[in-house]
């Protein structure tokens, strides 16, 4: 495997290629939030928290950590002005979706006491970690994503979930938001034939 | 059943005088509604032939109910004899195996695939996701998630009538949320809906490049510009 | 139907077609585009037929269907050849006397011709404003073939262009001539297309595809569409010279389903190229070979993302992926894909056939080239026009657009989509091309134009943009999705009249953490329509917010409307045409509205009569008070 260095927060990492910023980091102790991300699923970048700054040949820009691969001579800002921002502003837009939980504690590290916002939902926060478990380690694809944009959903699939959620329940610990959570409600998720 | 003689109408069903009795005295013997009758035959029904109905939702309303029985119903043509039901279910599935052989079962044809189910029936009837999912190898997730993320697709029957209110930002500018209402004052139902009867389906559209008709609505592949109420019903009317 | 195997057979072919044409034998070509048909082309048609055969006539003339012409406005549109007389709103009616008139006696049909300013009749279609201003290099062959018709395109030149690529350049010198043209992506990102070729040539792999955008989503822009249905030949033209530079054996056109009438005219075009040889296996003996494979989009603008494109031929939901890895290198089925939009392709042939120093003669410094536009909205002609880059908006607006109708005045024009922002009236000089317009706060986008006027509210076409892309994201994203969410929320508020201080600055800080962490540019460009808005018309946002008052009288909550009792002549329109009943009077007694049963539907405004003109609209200011019932109109006329 090639060795790549690249500086993170002032430090030089010497990673492998292939690794991600994120892998990076973790590997050099180095912290970035995270929602979506799980070392045993590949990486989704849709939460955005683990969002970094990048400066390369003088070009400056904001990328994934999670999915970003690492290169030589990169050089990476995980804690500038802008990357601050962006966690921030995230958070309060999540934290309506899923006010108690690993959401609320990360919010009051970014100085967040509470969002301007609100949801008409506080269960879910689309972070899709049962959906990516259930396929890519128990490879049932029990549970999946319904639906785009702001009516993105999650449900469990009628065909699959009634004949192996009960006898699994292994996503019910990853989830932030406290959706897949009560065993009862497994068959009252929204069907997909309800819509 | 005896030979129908004359036609009744059961929660808007047209069955046979023979059978609203029959229908009529079941739901006097029992505590559930008419449509929940309805229901529950065809759950039992669907359990006999797999024909893959799902076990209804704890919290719907009797207007739900009411639509889902049509909805069912209608799509699975009126059952009236045992056999004429698993005839019609082998010729769909027959017919969904053709547009499978034609894109060579390649899952990268998914899509494809189900676009010309859609445009043979009008809706993605579960049976035939289901014979898609086995022939393919592709997951419930993966075909649900498609299903519902484009608007193509329909998961429940569609009308017999297309009105489709163009939406594009040409239209929007000269008026096409007004029309839009009024189409929806005429037609009783909101885009994304089918009506009780199954006559119309309303959806939106953004832009179908005629912009200099706009606001433009298309009714079954029929164009009509600048629309008033009247015309609107005259159009209506004219669909059966 | 024989094939072509030499750059010879097919000019032999061509001369053949040709010499069976008769350019003085009067020809009726009747513009069948989607927008045409709307118009009952098929009608016009079926109209034609009957006449002439009726008078005898079917071997003394002929009738070819041909594609979208672009003055939309005013479809049918029929042009007459030799002469090219042009008529226009031509509808079944008028066949009778356009044939007995114009085909049999050689004279004019007045009543149809295009009336200029001054009120002169203009009857060659070169002539009429409209076009003259135009420089219709991609899309003037339109209206010369039928594209049903693969001897249309031959006959006037077509596949030219793919006999001297393929048989008299090599793949490195049709690369160098679309590098040296500075050609730049039609679809809205300006990239420059030789790099993009170069950069897929160059990556790794034996297996590379080619693949065509005509998933055209942004609303009110067809182009696209017309340049597919009306001259699929010139797509698929480019689109094999540009696999023959890249390297490619097997193209894509991903069309979206909602364009039934170009994915036909595609596939009888791919079709027929197969059987003469200019598709398939060793075209025009050349011993290159490559084929195209058609996909129908299902109902998603953001599948018309590159990657999203991708991942849809490949069978899986067409959700965007994050680009670090350009599609160029990793595309489809992680193999090095060059996607261009349909107009890109389009433009190809003519930079080959006609060279890179008279392609870079046109347009300005960094945008050569010409561009289709959709001219749509609030002026009075509306359609498809062709302008070399650099043109100003003011002239492609008011010298071909023939201005603002109903006396109305300019108040901005959309550019670029629900990516793009509103231009006002300050910047009608600016040129169009990519970089002016993105130095302006828009950018050209894909060639929406939409002009608006002083009835449109522009924090109504924000929220309107915020509507369409809320529900077009693909929602993977928490900055996108939520951002929407919450930005939707406060346009919504705005627009009801629930605005608070503080909502401004709250949609532009929204709109900051969008612009930089979203995962595609859906995301990232989605705010450009509100900061341009709030950008050149924060008067608007901040009436709507401290007044509760929409300056342009369009937000429904923010008006009431109220019948003037000096206007009002009593002649009960009003009455019989309100929904809700809330209109009193009977004849000649002064009509009141009751602002309780109002619901604002605004038809009393539409049906009054226009010499009346007694219905307005009133916003931020308080009703007059009502006028008893039960009293006479004066002035009665």
């Amino acid at each position: 495997m090639k060795s790549i260095r690249l500086e993170i927060e002032g430090d030089i990492v010497k990673a492998e290629e292939g690794m991600t910023i994120l892998q990076a980091a973790r590997m050099a102790g180095i912290d970035i939030p995270t929602l979506c991300y799980d070392e045993r699923l590949a990486p989704y970048g849709a939460c955005r928290l683990c969002t970094v700054e990048i400066t390369k040949d003088s070009r400056t820009r904001l990328v994934a950590s999670c999915v970003y691969p690492v290169e030589e001579g990169l050089v990476v800002s995980t804690n500038s002005e802008r990357v601050r921002k962006i966690r921030k502003m995230v958070l309060e837009l999540l934290l309506p979706l899923a006010p108690t939980g690993p959401l609320e504690s990360l919010a009051r590290k970014y100085g967040l006491e509470k969002s301007r916002f609100t949801a008409e939902r506080t269960d879910c926060v689309l972070c899709g970690l049962c959906v990516r478990y259930c396929a890519e380690i128990k490879k049932a694809n029990a549970i999946g994503f319904v639906g785009r944009g702001i009516d993105r959903d999650v449900a469990c699939l009628p065909e699959v979930a009634p004949k192996v959620c009960n006898s699994c329940r292994e996503c019910f610990a990853l989830c932030p938001g406290g959706k897949v959570v009560l065993e009862s409600e497994i068959l009252l998720l929204p069907s997909v034939w309800q819509k | 059943m005896g030979k129908e003689r004359s036609k009744s109408k059961f929660v808007g069903l047209r069955v046979s005088e023979e059978q609203s009795q029959v229908l009529s005295r079941l739901q006097q013997n029992s505590n559930l509604s008419k449509s929940g009758i309805l229901l529950r035959g065809l759950e039992l029904l669907s359990e006999y032939y797999s024909l893959g109905l799902d076990q209804p939702p704890l919290n719907l309303e009797l207007r739900n109910l009411e639509a889902e029985a049509m909805r069912h119903a209608q799509a699975l043509r009126q059952i009236r004899k045992r056999g004429e039901a698993i005839g019609q279910m082998v010729q769909e599935l027959s017919n969904v195996d053709k547009i499978i052989d034609k894109h060579q079962a390649n899952k990268s044809t998914l899509i494809q695939i189900l676009l010309d189910i859609q445009a043979q029936n009008h809706w993605l009837p579960k049976p035939a996701l289901t014979w898609v999912s086995e022939r393919l190898g592709v997951s419930w997730s993966e075909i649900y998630h498609i299903a519902t993320f484009y608007k193509a697709f329909s998961l429940t029957p569609r009308g017999r009538h297309t009105v489709q209110a163009c939406l594009g930002t040409a239209c929007q500018v000269r008026g096409a949320p007004r029309l839009l209402e009024k189409v929806m004052d005429v037609l009783k139902i909101k885009p994304g809906e089918t009506d009780h009867d199954q006559r119309f389906t309303l959806t939106t559209v953004n832009c179908l490049g005629c912009c200099a008709l706009g606001p433009v609505i298309v009714v079954d592949g029929e164009y009509y510009s600048k629309s008033t109420v009247k015309e609107l019903e005259r159009i209506a009317a004219a669909c059966e | 139907m024989r094939r072509l195997k030499s750059a010879t057979d097919l000019e032999r072919v061509r001369q053949e077609i040709l010499a069976k044409r008769d350019p003085n034998k009067p020809c009726v070509t009747i513009c069948s585009g989607t927008g045409c048909h709307a118009y009952g082309s098929e009608k016009v048609y079926a109209a034609f037929v009957k006449e002439i055969q009726g008078n005898g006539l079917q071997e003394k003339v002929d009738i070819r269907r041909t594609g979208c012409h672009g003055f939309c406005e005013r479809g049918t549109l029929v042009v007459i050849f030799p002469e090219e007389t042009c008529y226009l709103n031509v509808r079944p009616e008028d066949i009778l006397e356009i044939v007995s008139t114009t085909l049999i006696q050689k004279k004019v049909v007045d009543r149809l011709l295009y009336v200029d300013g001054n009120g002169k009749k203009v009857v060659h279609e070169g002539e009429i404003p409209f076009y003259k201003h135009q420089s219709r290099i991609v899309f003037g062959n339109n209206r010369l073939i039928d594209p049903k018709r693969i001897e249309d395109y031959i006959a006037v030149g077509g596949y030219t262009a793919l006999a001297k690529a393929l048989l008299e350049m090599t793949p490195e010198q049709v690369l160098n001539e679309v590098i040296r043209a500075n050609l730049r992506g039609r679809g809205g990102g300006g990239f420059p297309t030789g790099i993009k070729w170069e950069t897929t040539r160059n990556a790794p792999g034996e297996i590379k595809y080619v693949i065509v955008n005509a998933d055209e989503g942004d609303p009110g822009a067809y182009m696209d569409r017309s340049l597919l249905e009306g001259n699929p030949h010139s797509v698929l033209e480019g689109l094999i010279i540009g696999a023959y530079a890249i390297g490619s054996h097997e193209g894509f056109v991903y069309v979206r389903q909602e364009y039934p009438l170009a994915v036909e005219n595609l596939n009888i075009a791919l079709e027929q190229a197969r059987e003469r040889g200019l598709l398939g296996t060793d075209i025009l003996s050349s011993g290159f070979s490559f084929d195209v494979e058609v996909h129908r989009g299902a109902g998603a603008f953001v599948s018309g993302e590159s990657s999203a494109l991708m991942a849809a031929i490949e069978g899986r939901v067409g959700e965007p992926r994050p680009k670090y890895i350009r599609t160029a290198v990793s595309g489809i089925w992680e193999r090095p894909s060059n996607l261009n939009n349909v107009e890109t392709w389009a433009t190809v042939p003519l930079i080959i056939n006609r060279g890179s120093e008279w392609f870079t003669g046109i347009g300005t410094e960094r945008s050569k080239g010409t561009k289709i536009f959709s001219l749509v909205g609030k002026v009075k002609n509306t359609g498809l026009v062709e302008v070399p880059m650099g043109m100003t908006l003011r002239e492609v607006i008011y010298d071909i657009g023939s201005g603002i109708p109903n006396g109305k005045r300019f108040k901005a024009v959309q550019t670029g989509g629900p990516s793009g922002g509103c231009i006002p009236e300050s910047f009608l000089d600016l040129p169009v091309d990519f970089d002016k317009l993105t130095k302006a706060g828009s950018m050209m986008g894909s060639g929406g134009m939409i002009v608006m006027d002083e009835d449109t509210c522009m924090v109504d076409v924000a929220r309107y943009f915020i509507d369409f892309l809320s529900q077009e994201s693909c929602g993977k994203c928490v900055p996108c999705r939520e951002g929407l969410r919450q930005m939707l929320k406060i346009l919504n508020n705005i627009c009801t009249g629930k605005g608070k201080e503080g909502d401004i600055e709250l949609l532009e800080e929204l709109s900051e953490v969008m612009r930089d962490a979203s995962l595609c540019a859906l995301g990232t460009t989605a705010p450009n329509p509100v900061l341009s808005t709030i950008k050149y018309f924060r008067d608007e946002y901040e009436a709507h917010i401290k007044e509760r008052r929409c300056p342009a009288k369009l937000c429904r909550e923010l008006i009431t409307y109220y019948i003037l009792p000096d206007k009002c002549q009593g002649c009960t329109v009003c009455v019989r045409n309100c929904p809700t009943g809330a209109i009193s009077g009977g004849k000649s007694l002064i009509h009141v509205i009751d602002q309780e049963k109002c619901s604002k539907c605004g038809a009393c405004f539409e049906v009054c009569p226009p010499i009346f003109n007694a219905v307005v609209k009133l916003s931020g200011e308080p009703v007059p008070a009502s006028v008893p019932s039960g009293i006479k109109v004066t002035h009665k006329r």
